[in-house]
């Protein structure tokens, strides 16, 4: 009984990482441009394998430019943010923390902010973002003080610096020219098709350390979940290891949030779904959250590549999909963690 | 695996504990008792080690516990508190578990070896077939073990159990106090448990402490230590010690 | 006397307007183009802080007190102070116009042309009747006409070729075009956008995805470039050089090129040297030859009545090293 049950767990664990590949080979036969099914092997080959044909394919642009860093960014930014938000309400002992509530949402929209309305093309939004979204989360543990490891202060903190970071936001607004505001509303509404293999460059290594060493700390998460007190008896230094846990999960949504701008809600609800599937213990629920996280941004944003003939800004599909089905959610299964 | 306590001061608000000195016997249960707000939790927290004691030192088998890591620490005192804080639902094995975290490194899994322990705590609680239940679903006796197999788990040589009996009926009352009796007999280990029910310190102990305005009453085996005048200081009641049928009783 | 505004309302004017308030810069720079500047008593908040053109246009604004804010939305008691006969307002926000109204007791006309050529010649003349320089106005719209004319292809499929399939990147992004731009459309061009949104949402801006613009495939990538050069985020250098979108056509043949484009609408002189400036992109054999810059500067006398204007915004936008060629 117990083999079978190890069984069908590591059947689902394999599933789970094999779906974002899955998906990731089939996004790319998805896009305006029309490619058939075999030109996109044959393309993929000839890149692959070396003494390929002379001339360049007009496909292998698209698929190796545009299309292929695009779905790269969406998985690894699903990733990213769905086991942040699976490793913060761990270590917070609550369900409904998610990257947001550190301020790394706000004080990343505040740095494009800054970047497009006051400092032009010399630093360009994604720095700025990723830098204001760390300064935000520095914010929180400062104020926080010395309690920054209890739940109820740094709540409370990150509440205060989201809106601090908002009405800073709001203030750039009031004073930036139409020209710069175009582009940070725009900036603002979150989207994955902007990104270039330069943008990439830095940030999916950033990101792929960061999740793996979330993955690798998933049972330490159990622990830590316990509460301060009974982790700090069962020999676990909790001050170090909750702000290791708060360090890579900025580090990873910051790198994630400059270069795709604000997409919420997959930090929240995708640990939850996770949950409701296969129960609350983190060594599951961190690396199936990563899987998921990054499968369902894929596939949200292959509903904003082909669902008409323009691109809705891809945070408003994750709000406009993901509060409702949050508040489903929440009223099926009554209590919120299962 | 010795305790010594030696000049423990800790106080919060207008509640100051004093414990000059206090040793606690080896491979034996000692039970600590009072009334309210005596410092039973206080003591035994400060045993635990959970937040250093501002002033004195508690030393276990010569070391000075807070200077130790927590990982060692951890390796020889086990604390089980009275009520765990939960948020998630855990199966009773993970739950268990975690009680390897000091043998554990940060980035890693549970092993092979970790899992037998766990196992083995549960099978000598008497939770055998509860691996896979989830920690909501179980009763306040149930929970009460499982916390307790945790601790077992740790493997420490000393266990320290707040308040296990409270909120249990009789039967399951008895039923934990015979596992710790079994934990210190059977597996020599160091236990120290805070209690309410006198005749339930009077039955398992082998030492008792008692414990007024955050001082140490008395201390010693229940036999000697136990008479009507101490009872009456400490708990301000008139309360009368009985023998029947070969136990000892408490009678108001 | 009484009008009919763009939002379709029926608005009475008295016979002689002296003190004017107007939101929207279209019809600020109308009136100045109608002579009847003077006529202003306040400013809206674009024209006075963030537009290059009309400080150049009209001096006097830098002394009228500023009576909007970042969202067009009217500063009452400024507005009541300055007494005015009638208020003109967007008509982007239709309460807006409804809401002054009833606040100010004032009437509020909404005009604008709503980004087509007939609609500016109607506001045109719309204003004129109001403010008492039907003369003028009449003077103005048949040079717009005319102008159109010039620039205008040959009707017949003689000489000139068909029309370039043209994609405009506004808004400061490579991915956001406005799926309907008349003055490529009267330059003899095609917006490969138009019809991508349905009709009755009008002329507005649509967001694509890199992808589309490859199968769109257009002859001309046309940026806005009415951002001042350091602060614009998309570059012809930057489009040239993407490796993204180098099998693009425009990009493989260099016909990328900086247009214009516009903030609140139009200006009326600088719609006309668009619309010859884009003539010239698209079918540089029959459109009319000449210096832009000089022949801007014409225009821009025609409508201003002032020297040198263009060449002044050239020189703001650095947009010579885009119109000599």
């Amino acid at each position: 009984m117990r083999g079978r049950r190890n069984r069908k767990s590591a059947a689902a664990f394999v599933l789970a990482a094999i779906l974002p590949v899955v998906l990731l080979v089939l996004s790319l036969n998805i896009g305006a441009y029309r490619i058939p099914p075999k030109a996109v092997w044959s393309t993929i080959i000839d890149a692959v394998v070396p003494g390929g044909t002379a001339e360049a394919s007009p496909y292998a642009d698209i698929l190796f430019r545009i299309r292929l860093p695009r779905l790269l960014l969406a998985l690894f930014a699903g990733a990213a943010l769905a086991v942040s938000g699976a490793s913060l309400q761990a270590i917070f002992r609550n369900p409904l923390v998610f990257e947001f509530s550190l301020g790394i949402s706000y004080g990343a929209a505040f740095g494009a902010a800054m970047s497009l309305v006051f400092l032009g093309r010399k630093v360009p939004p994604q720095a700025a973002a990723f830098v204001f979204a760390i300064a935000a989360v520095l914010a929180v543990l400062l104020i926080a003080g010395k309690a920054a490891s209890q739940i109820v202060t740094i709540l409370l903190s990150g509440v205060i610096v989201s809106a601090l970071f908002q009405a800073l936001l709001s203030l750039v607004e009031l004073f930036a020219n139409p020209y710069a505001l175009q582009s940070l509303i725009f900036w603002l509404m979150g989207s994955l098709g902007q990104a270039t293999w330069d943008d990439l460059a830095l940030t999916l290594p950033v990101i792929g350390v960061g999740v793996t060493a979330l993955i690798l700390l998933r049972w330490r998460l159990n622990v830590l979940s316990l509460g301060d007190d009974e982790a700090r008896a069962l020999g676990v230094d909790v001050r170090r290891e909750k702000m290791l846990v708060i360090g890579l999960a900025a580090l990873t949504t910051a790198s994630a949030t400059a270069v795709t701008g604000v997409i919420s809600w997959i930090g929240l609800i995708v640990p939850h779904l996770v949950r409701m599937a296969v129960g609350a213990d983190n060594r599951k629920v961190v690396p199936l959250s990563a899987a998921a996280g990054a499968s369902l941004l894929l596939v949200a944003d292959d509903i904003v590549r082909t669902a008409a003939s323009f691109e809705i800004p891809i945070g408003i599909l994750t709000s406009v999909v993901g509060i409702p089905l949050f508040i489903v959610l929440l009223k099926r299964s009554g209590k919120v963690w299962l | 695996m010795k305790i010594r306590v030696d000049r423990l001061a800790f106080s919060y608000e207008a509640f100051t504990l004093c414990v000059p000195s206090l040793t606690f016997a080896d491979a034996k249960v000692t039970a600590v008792v009072g009334p309210n707000g005596a410092g039973k939790s206080t003591l035994l927290k400060c045993l635990a080690a959970v937040h250093p004691p501002p002033k004195g030192t508690v030393f276990v088998n010569g070391q000075d516990l807070s200077a130790l890591p927590g990982k060692s620490r951890a390796r020889l005192v086990g604390y089980v508190p009275q009520e765990p804080a939960f948020t998630f639902n855990y199966a009773v094995l993970g739950f268990v578990l975690t009680g390897r975290a000091a043998f554990i490194p940060a980035l890693a899994s549970p092993g092979r070896h970790d899992l037998e322990a766990a196992r083995e705590a549960l099978r000598f609680v008497g939770l055998d077939g509860f691996e896979e239940r989830p920690f909501f679903e179980l009763s306040s006796g149930e929970r009460r073990l499982v916390l307790i197999a945790r601790t077992l788990a740790q493997q420490s040589e000393i266990l320290l159990l707040d308040e296990p009996t409270t909120f249990l009926d009789p039967r399951h009352e008895s039923e934990i106090m015979e596992l710790v009796r079994r934990l210190a007999v059977e597996k020599g280990k160091t236990v120290v448990v805070t209690l309410h029910a006198l005749d339930m310190a009077v039955k398992y102990a082998d030492e008792m402490v008692f414990l007024k305005g955050g001082a140490v009453v008395a201390a010693g085996p229940p036999l000697q230590v136990l008479d009507e005048r101490l009872l009456r200081a400490v708990y301000d009641i008139d309360m009368g010690l009985v023998d029947v049928g070969g136990r000892r009783l408490i009678v108001r | 006397m009484e009008i009919v505004d763009t939002l379709g309302r029926k608005v009475t004017i008295p016979g002689t307007v002296d003190r004017v308030i107007s939101l929207e810069p279209e019809v600020t720079r109308i009136i100045v183009a109608l002579g009847a500047g003077e006529k202003l008593v306040g400013i809206d908040f674009f024209l006075r802080r963030h537009d290059h053109l009309f400080p150049l246009v009209f001096p006097p604004a830098s002394r009228l007190p500023v009576v909007s804010n970042q969202g067009q939305d009217l500063h009452y008691e400024e507005a009541v102070r300055l007494r005015p006969d009638v208020i003109f307002a967007s008509p982007s926000e239709w309460q807006a116009a409804e809401a002054i109204e009833r606040k100010m007791k004032v009437p509020v006309a909404a005009l604008a042309s709503m980004g087509r050529f007939d609609g500016l010649l109607a506001e045109i003349g719309t204003l004129g009747r109001i403010l008492g320089r039907e003369g003028r106005a009449a003077a103005l719209t048949s040079y717009i006409k005319a102008h159109l004319e010039t620039a205008a292809p040959p009707s017949s499929g003689t000489g000139s070729g068909p029309r370039p399939s043209v994609y405009l990147s506004f808004w400061g992004s490579l991915v956001r075009t406005p799926v309907s731009y008349e003055p490529v459309e009267a330059a003899g061009g095609r917006n490969v956008a138009s019809g991508a949104l349905p009709d009755h949402l009008g002329t507005a801006g649509l967001t694509i995805s890199l992808e589309k613009l490859l199968v769109w495939d257009p002859d001309v990538i046309l940026i806005q470039g009415n951002y001042p050069p350091g602060e614009r985020q998309v570059t012809v250098e930057g489009v040239l050089r993407d490796p993204r979108l180098a099998s693009l056509r425009a990009v493989r043949t260099g016909r990328v090129h900086y247009t214009f484009g516009f903030w609140y609408w139009w200006d009326p002189a600088l719609v006309l040297v668009e619309t010859l400036h884009l003539a010239r992109l698209f079918h540089p054999g029959s459109a009319p030859g000449g210096d832009l810059v000089r022949t801007g500067d014409v225009i821009f006398k025609e409508v201003y009545g002032a020297e040198g204007l263009f060449s002044a915004l050239c020189r703001v936008l650095e947009c010579h090293a885009w119109t000599t060629k």
